[in-house]
């Protein structure tokens, strides 16, 4: 090993994925406060042009979704270090990958003008009706093509570290165990969920891979044209599994530390595994129910789409919600602020869920796809859920465990992004019910009295996660430096 | 509609916010011996089965008849609908109230998203207009008045700003 090798193994703030998780953590804090911006634009506080607003739209939505991957593979790769053999420049490679694609996509967005929002539907990039450059759409494809290379680098490795310990992905994901009833040893909850991930969100890449190269080559090559609902079909199933998993990533911080707290260990069992084996398949065969109002597709691809939002809903709540209240219940824990907000986050995560199976009955989608109902919930599930496990891991690294629970100043940033976060996303419920259309840079009169307290509540939500990440970073700097020293 | 669905989704939040709080107010003291995994099997059993249930039932409930489902025969009266950045071309603007009416939606360059709001405000319905595609939807009108066309799917820059009419005529 180097000497610089070993200056950075030595110290953990350049580990690289406290790395990724603090510089996820900054991001997460940009990109809120974009949130903020456009939310005080329709409230009519602040004049953002709608070509800026849109701009800042394609950011805000492409940045959270990057950065909740990031922070996802981070906690991912951190505990399932704790089980398999991880090669650590993979994870590097991973880094450089997706640092590279960001350079091009804030390129694209704030330099070339590229607003077609980070779902990049099939044809809006190519055509921006003279807004963007085809060539500025080109940049912004191939950044999320760097972006996901990195991704399926580092996935493509945890599944060979997966095979390499478990002697293959299927005993992995505790295959032995549910179908012959007996495993030894027994792959613990990480690993189960980790090997799940890995499989869905390899698939879920390589479409979207695929979808991001026919884009580019239209571009590129006009007669090459692609059908807008392949398209469509191939975009939001990568888009549908990607964000997903940045969620079940993230919920292994769960299994790995709340046991910590309670004492009780949190074992593989046969109901755990069937769960995570059906959440396998379901996430992947459930993207149609984004494609609900398109009634050129098969209708028995709706339907579908349909009862498996409820079906994903399930397992979730059998396994992963059920296990951690019974895992709290009079267990005697004190929970200091990273168990707190893991709590949050299955909570959050388990609420958010409601309103979104609920948007995926196609009766119910067609007065609610696209109006504020979608933001609503998947704000509730990212900022309440997979953006909670993320600070509890920040936090949890940068200052252990505190036998004594919540301090008073833990408190107030807790109940500042709690009351915040829930408050913004019941409130984009509120106006999805009434009606409110999605993504407009401009808001009727009638609407702008849901967007006012939205701003005050993102306002909360913003000072809460700064003040998560203003007791974390000096946490993590000083273990860094004590290490370094001895 | 959005009324129930807000209703039952709020409910549905709240019953979770319940659970929580109901272990969270007994977290301690601890219990020497845990019973977790014997009661939490008993639990995880029977919501498994009440929810397979009620999905069931929901499911039949909501997709039968087939809510896309679009009527044909001579009363039916059909609207053309085109969209293009920004503008929306309706086909004919005028409809007759109590008769079905069935939109044909398509676009000329990217996706938009038709939906059609009650002259309140309210949406009552929307469906997809795709290049190279005409997705299909049903309307029957109960009330006469003006209705407000806009997009639902982001198309870029005068996104917000396209709107259109549709004026439903009363009985003659």
């Amino acid at each position: 090993m180097t000497p610089l090798a070993a200056a950075v193994r030595a110290a953990p703030i350049l580990e690289p994925t406290r790395l990724a998780l603090v510089s996820g953590g900054l991001v997460f804090l940009l990109m809120m406060t974009l949130g903020l911006l456009m939310k005080a634009t329709q409230a009519g506080f602040l004049p953002l042009e709608p070509r800026a607003f849109y701009e800042v739209m394609t950011a805000h939505g492409i940045g959270m979704v990057g950065t909740a991957g990031l922070t996802g593979v981070a906690v991912l790769w951190h505990f399932l270090g704790r089980y398999v053999e991880l090669d650590e420049r993979v994870f590097w490679a991973f880094l450089a990958s997706f640092l590279s694609g960001v350079v091009l996509i804030l390129g694209a967005v704030f330099v070339g003008g590229f607003a077609a929002a980070w779902t990049f539907l099939y044809p809006l990039p190519a055509i921006s009706g003279g807004v963007w450059a085809p060539e500025t759409a080109v940049v912004y494809l191939a950044g999320l093509a760097l972006v996901g290379t990195g991704f399926l680098l580092l996935h493509l490795e945890c599944a060979r570290a997966l095979r390499a310990r478990w002697g293959g992905l299927a005993h992995a994901l505790g295959w032995p165990l549910l179908f012959r009833g007996a495993q030894d040893p027994l792959p613990p909850p990480a690993v189960v969920a980790a090997a799940a991930v890995t499989v869905f969100n390899l698939l879920g890449l390589v479409v979207g891979a695929a979808v991001i190269a026919i884009s580019i080559l239209d571009i590129v090559i006009p007669a090459a044209s692609l059908d807008p609902l392949l398209a469509k079909n191939m975009i939001y199933f990568f888009g549908h599994v990607f964000i997903n998993a940045t969620i079940y990533m993230a919920v292994i911080a769960v299994y790995e530390i709340i046991p910590e707290y309670t004492g009780r260990p949190w074992t593989t069992s046969r109901i755990f595994v069937a769960a995570w084996s059906v959440l396998l398949l379901f996430v992947m065969a459930v993207y149609p129910h984004h494609l609900l109002q398109d009634t050129v597709m098969p209708a028995w691809t709706l339907a579908v789409g349909q009862i498996l939002s409820y079906g994903t809903a399930v397992p979730l709540v059998a396994v992963t919600t059920l296990g951690l209240l019974s895992q709290l219940h009079r267990s005697g824990a004190r929970l200091d602020l990273p168990a707190a907000l893991l709590v949050l986050g299955v909570g959050g995560w388990t609420a958010g869920v409601m309103p979104a199976w609920i948007d995926g009955i196609v009766a119910v989608n067609k007065v609610m796809h696209n109006t504020l109902w979608v933001p609503g919930h998947f704000h509730m599930y990212l900022i309440l859920g997979q953006v909670a496990f993320v600070w509890a891991v920040l936090l949890r690294l940068a200052r252990g465990r505190d036998e004594r629970g919540l301090s008073a100043s833990d408190g107030i940033v807790f109940w500042l992004y709690l009351l915040g976060g829930a408050g913004l996303a019941l409130g984009f419920l509120i106006a999805g019910a009434a009606s409110v259309p999605r993504r407009w840079a401009v808001h009727d009169p009638a609407w702008i009295v849901h967007d006012v307290p939205g701003v005050l509540f993102a306002v909360m939500v913003l000072a809460g996660a700064a003040g998560f990440f203003a007791k974390a970073v000096p946490g993590l700097l000083a273990r860094g430096a004590a290490q370094a020293r001895g | 509609m959005q009324e129930v669905v807000l209703a039952a989704s709020l409910l549905a939040i709240a019953l979770v916010v319940v659970a929580f709080v109901k272990v969270l107010r007994e977290l301690g003291p601890g219990e020497r011996r845990w019973s977790g995994p014997e009661q939490l099997s008993r639990l995880r059993g029977r919501i498994l089965w009440l929810s397979m249930i009620a999905g069931a039932a929901l499911a039949l409930l909501t997709l039968l008849p087939w809510p896309h489902a679009v009527p044909t025969g001579p009363a039916v009266v059909s609207v053309a609908v085109r969209a293009s950045m920004w503008a929306w071309e309706l086909d004919p603007t005028r409809v007759p109230v109590g008769v079905p009416v069935v939109f044909h939606a398509t676009s000329g360059d990217v996706n938009h998203g038709f939906g059609v709001f009650d002259p309140s405000g309210k949406l009552l319905f929307q469906t997809q207009a795709m290049p190279g595609w005409v997705n299909k939807v049903a309307w029957t009108f109960t009330e006469p008045g003006r209705y407000r066309v806009l997009c639902l799917e982001y198309c870029g820059l005068v996104h917000h700003g396209m709107m259109a009419e549709l004026e439903v005529l009363p009985r003659s």
